[in-house]
């Protein structure tokens, strides 16, 4: 914690943490009027008061009660002086919780924070705490708050308004995303580069996917870190993690998915892992249903700390929700179940425009004919015309005068795209690099094909050459506009890439690499991440039911995919699209989240952020009762004082 | 207070009252020496009618005093001895503190006449009168007068005392004590609220030698106060003030403190053979001296 505030500077610094407090000054001209009113008496003079005052003092010596009136008042007095002693003394506790003037408070809103603990879920926990943080803003602290899961949320900038800060607070709902937290860092950094002063409160259980993102880390065995990374270091914020939640008892579902075989006639695969984050072996069951219906059952016995894998065989399912479900109810009910949206492969129509007898027509039919999806026509270059929609149109040694709608995919042709020229022709161009990332280069490998020649091009901006040689690019990614433009500048014919195995490959990227093959898989999505929903000319928008019951309208664009966000909870997301249902699988299946396990440090960088086990405020705002207390025991003892000689 | 209350002259006595007080004389339990001849028996033998004692002749008695009778019958010479009658100083010592000017009569004023009646009854028996008022450090003194002539100084000085200052008794005693060495008849009128206590000055004047009075002067407001209310209680000498709430039983353990007090009074005079004489301020003159005072063996 940072030391702020020590001595006595600190201690009266802290003493009016609240301006309300003065109000408590009020209570002064009372006691002042009171010990007014007492002095006017009626003033009486009498001869002497020697037999008055012995008849007091023989009053209060004989009165049962003067003994202890008189205790009473001593009492009361001590009373006081600890009630004040202890108000006094309690400010400067707390003038070490808070640490700064400016606070960033980030908290976790991801799946694990769901996590029950004894009080309450760790969102419950870390709310709490933050509540009482709030409580614990001096005149002029200032907060903000972030949550983060999967993406990160300003709900509320720098503000003094504690009112404000409680409601946000009270308002932040658990999600069922993964924790990423880079986002949520950056905008504290951010905020840092303004306020050297403020301080950044993690409230969180550790269980963070991305922290190696968030500063790039040294190899294992640097000397000294580089000039780079001190540059990010300093400007680092002060960063207080406080830890939430401590079980550990949580199993879950990690991964699910579904292997289709390629042959028709293969039995199917529901693949599951699971996860044991718990202390004791898990014993239970994991069900399968199919549209809610048990297709499979499989005994689990998974030590702790380790993974089990399940495997389902059936046959094929068709169309249809796949839920794995597993019977344990442990701390973390999210990752217990997990959805499967199955959809029938669509068919995808492809039209080849080719010279029927050439070669390179022959090879590109035989290699579609491999991938049951497609569905392929071919027509000679003479007889094309832009009449028909298809999914994919691949040109051989052809170009269009205008494109047409779908993807496109041209051999040996340049397609009339704007700034994308030809320089020239290369020579045996070796294939020198290729582009991993992009999805029709995945799991392939061109380097070892041969090309007699190629056309030479010049790539618009924005264009990515996907596999390059000297002098330029050899296939290219010209997509503009939404549309799916692929280029390979040689012909088929001059190369002996038709006879490598990363042709079929390349073609089968392809078809997968359409909107419509992209959205025709059996896949999941993380909570938090969006839902593309495809493009409908005929409909103008959707509706997206919840697993909760809400419903959503999405606007679609004809041309493009449209995103929905809201996938905060996991479970089926059904698509009412264009007269079409279709059905999203959300799912956490995510082991960080799964591991319940609150971490000890967060590791950004080469820094190390002890967990603060501590509650982040041990005391309660008792002070101010007890200056009260000791003000209403002033009252009585005024009170009691003055009622002395009352007999 | 140094503006003390002045007593009214001219309703001292009336004069009425100073004739039945003709009647009366003061009474001496002792024998004592005095100053002048006068009309009580004196320790010393001298030249009244009542015969003492016989002694031997020495040489420059006066002849006249030789009893022949006996010189003829037996031949010797003896000196015949009266009884000497002098007078007896009366001092009458009153306390002129503030605390007398309290009450309805005032105490001061009440003091005034019974010093006055006393004072009247002894000049008529042809003893000298002695008067002091004392208030701490402030006196007031008249000197000693003798014979009915002084009557009227005696009732002027008294009717001119006021009250005002501190009650010290002891103090003042000692002082008047110290100053007037003449043996008689003392006595003292006050309310005795000394803070000091009552005792030493008693303890001074009987030191003196003289027969000592003690009238205790309270007002009935003293007595029995008619006081409700909360109320701040200012003490006229000292200005201490003390808080009261009235309640039945403070009042009530205020009559026990009064009468505990003078009760405590008497009993220390009685044991100091002092002659104790409680005087209400509004107990009527006349009963006072012919009845209490008659009791108490100090009129006669």
């Amino acid at each position: 914690m940072i030391d702020q505030g020590t001595g006595l500077a600190g201690m009266v610094d802290t003493l009016f943490m609240t301006p309300a407090f003065l109000w408590f000054l009020a209570v002064l001209p009372v006691i002042l009027i009171l010990y007014l009113l007492k002095l006017r008496r009626t003033e009486v003079v009498i001869s002497s008061t020697l037999l008055w005052l012995k008849s007091l003092q023989d009053l209060t010596a004989n009165a049962p009660f003067q003994r202890l009136r008189k205790n009473l008042l001593l009492l009361l007095q001590l009373l006081i002086a600890l009630a004040l002693a202890l108000a006094l003394a309690r400010p400067y506790l707390r003038a070490e919780m808070l640490p700064g003037q400016y606070i960033c408070l980030l908290i976790d809103r991801s799946a694990s924070m769901q996590t029950q603990e004894k009080a309450g879920t760790r969102l419950d926990l870390a709310r709490e705490s933050a509540l009482r943080l709030v409580n614990e803003m001096r005149w002029g602290d200032r907060m903000m708050v972030v949550t983060f899961g999967e993406t990160a949320d300003v709900l509320v900038e720098l503000t003094e308004d504690r009112v404000r800060l409680r409601e946000v607070l009270g308002a932040i709902q658990a999600t069922d995303e993964s924790t990423r937290m880079r986002d949520a860092f950056f905008v504290a950094q951010s905020l840092h580069q303004t306020n050297p002063d403020l301080s950044v409160i993690v409230l969180t259980d550790g269980n963070v996917s991305d922290l190696a993102q968030i500063l790039p880390r040294s190899e294992a065995g640097a000397p000294s870190a580089t000039e780079e990374e001190l540059v990010l270091e300093s400007q680092m914020p002060e960063l207080v993690f406080f830890q939430v939640g401590e079980t550990r008892d949580n199993a879950g579902i990690v991964q699910l998915s579904m292997r289709k075989p390629s042959d028709e006639a293969g039995e199917q695969q529901t693949f599951a892992l699971v996860h044991n984050e718990s202390a004791n072996p898990l014993q239970t069951t994991l069900t399968l249903y199919f549209n809610d219906v048990m297709i499979g059952v499989s005994e689990l016995d998974v030590p702790p700390g380790a993974d089990q894998e399940v495997l389902f065989g059936h046959g094929d399912l068709g169309e249809g929700l796949l839920r794995a479900e597993l019977d344990t109810h442990d701390a973390l009910a999210v990752d217990n179940q997990a959805w499967l949206a199955i959809r029938p492969a669509a068919k995808l129509q492809v039209l080849l425009v080719s010279e029927p007898k050439a070669t390179s027509t022959f090879y590109l039919q035989r290699v579609f004919a491999l991938d049951p999806r497609a569905e392929l026509e071919t027509v000679a270059p003479s007889n094309y015309f832009d009449t028909q929609e298809y999914d994919l149109v691949v040109f051989n040694g052809f170009a269009p005068p205008s494109l047409p709608a779908g993807s496109l995919l041209f051999f040996n042709a340049v397609p009339p795209v704007e700034d994308l020229d030809v320089l020239g022709e290369l020579e045996n161009p070796p294939v020198i690099a290729s582009e991993g990332e992009h999805p029709v280069m995945r799991y392939l490998n061109p380097a070892n094909v041969g090309i007699a020649k190629a056309i030479r091009l010049g790539l618009p901006s924005g264009a990515r050459a996907l596999a390059s040689t000297n002098g330029g690019p050899l296939i290219a990614d010209v997509s503009r506009g939404g549309q799916q433009i692929l280029v390979v500048a040689f012909n088929l014919e001059d190369s002996d890439w038709p006879l490598n195995l990363s042709f079929p490959l390349f073609v089968q990227n392809v078809l997968s690499w359409t909107p419509r093959a992209a959205l025709s898989e059996t896949r999941t999505t993380r909570a938090g991440r969006p839902l593309a929903l495809p493009p409908d000319p005929l409909a103008e928008s959707a509706t997206v039911a919840a697993p909760d019951g809400q419903s959503y309208d999405v606007r679609l664009d004809p041309m493009r995919p449209s995103y929905f966000a809201a996938t905060h909870q996991v479970g089926p997301y059904r698509v009412a699209l264009g007269g079409r249902d279709m059905t999203y699988a959300i799912n956490l299946l995510d082991p960080v989240e799964t591991a319940v396990a609150p971490a000890e440090a967060l590791e950004i960088g080469r820094g190390r952020v002890e967990a603060q086990k501590e509650k982040v405020t041990v005391n309660r705002e008792f002070w101010r009762w007890l200056v009260a207390a000791g003000i209403a025991i002033l009252a009585l003892e005024w009170w009691v004082y003055s009622r002395r000689a009352w007999v | 207070m140094p503006n003390g209350t002045k007593t009214e002259s001219k309703a001292l006595l009336d004069a009425d009252f100073v004739r039945r007080l003709e009647r009366l004389a003061i009474a001496a339990k002792r024998v004592q020496l005095g100053r002048a001849k006068g009309e009580r028996k004196s320790k010393r033998k001298g030249s009244s009618v009542e015969f003492a004692d016989y002694r031997d002749y020495v040489q420059g008695d006066d002849l006249r005093h030789i009893d022949w009778n006996i010189y003829g019958r037996l031949d010797a010479l003896y000196l015949k001895l009266f009884q000497e009658q002098e007078d007896l100083t009366v001092h009458l010592l009153v306390d002129a503190s503030q605390s007398m000017a309290y009450g309805e009569p005032a105490k001061i004023e009440f003091a005034a006449k019974l010093a006055a009646a006393i004072g009247y009854i002894a000049l008529i028996g042809y003893d000298r009168v002695s008067v002091e008022a004392f208030a701490g450090a402030r006196r007031q003194v008249m000197r000693p007068v003798r014979g009915k002539g002084n009557a009227n100084r005696l009732f002027s000085f008294l009717s001119g005392l006021s009250a005002g200052g501190q009650t010290e008794l002891e103090d003042s005693c000692k002082s008047y004590v110290l100053r007037n060495r003449s043996k008689g008849i003392a006595v003292i009128f006050s309310d005795f609220l000394d803070p000091e206590g009552f005792e030493g000055g008693l303890r001074r004047l009987l030191q003196s030698g003289c027969d000592v009075y003690a009238v205790h002067i309270l007002a009935r407001q003293e007595i029995d106060p008619e006081v409700t209310g909360d109320l701040k209680l200012l003490d006229s000498e000292t200005s201490a003030c003390t808080e009261i709430s009235v309640s039945p039983a403070l009042l009530k353990r205020y009559r026990q403190n009064v009468d505990g007090f003078c009760d405590a009074l008497r009993r220390h005079c009685l044991a100091r053979d002092i002659g104790y004489m409680f005087a209400p301020s509004d107990t009527p003159l006349d009963r006072l001296l012919l009845e209490v005072f008659r009791r108490g063996g100090m009129l006669q």
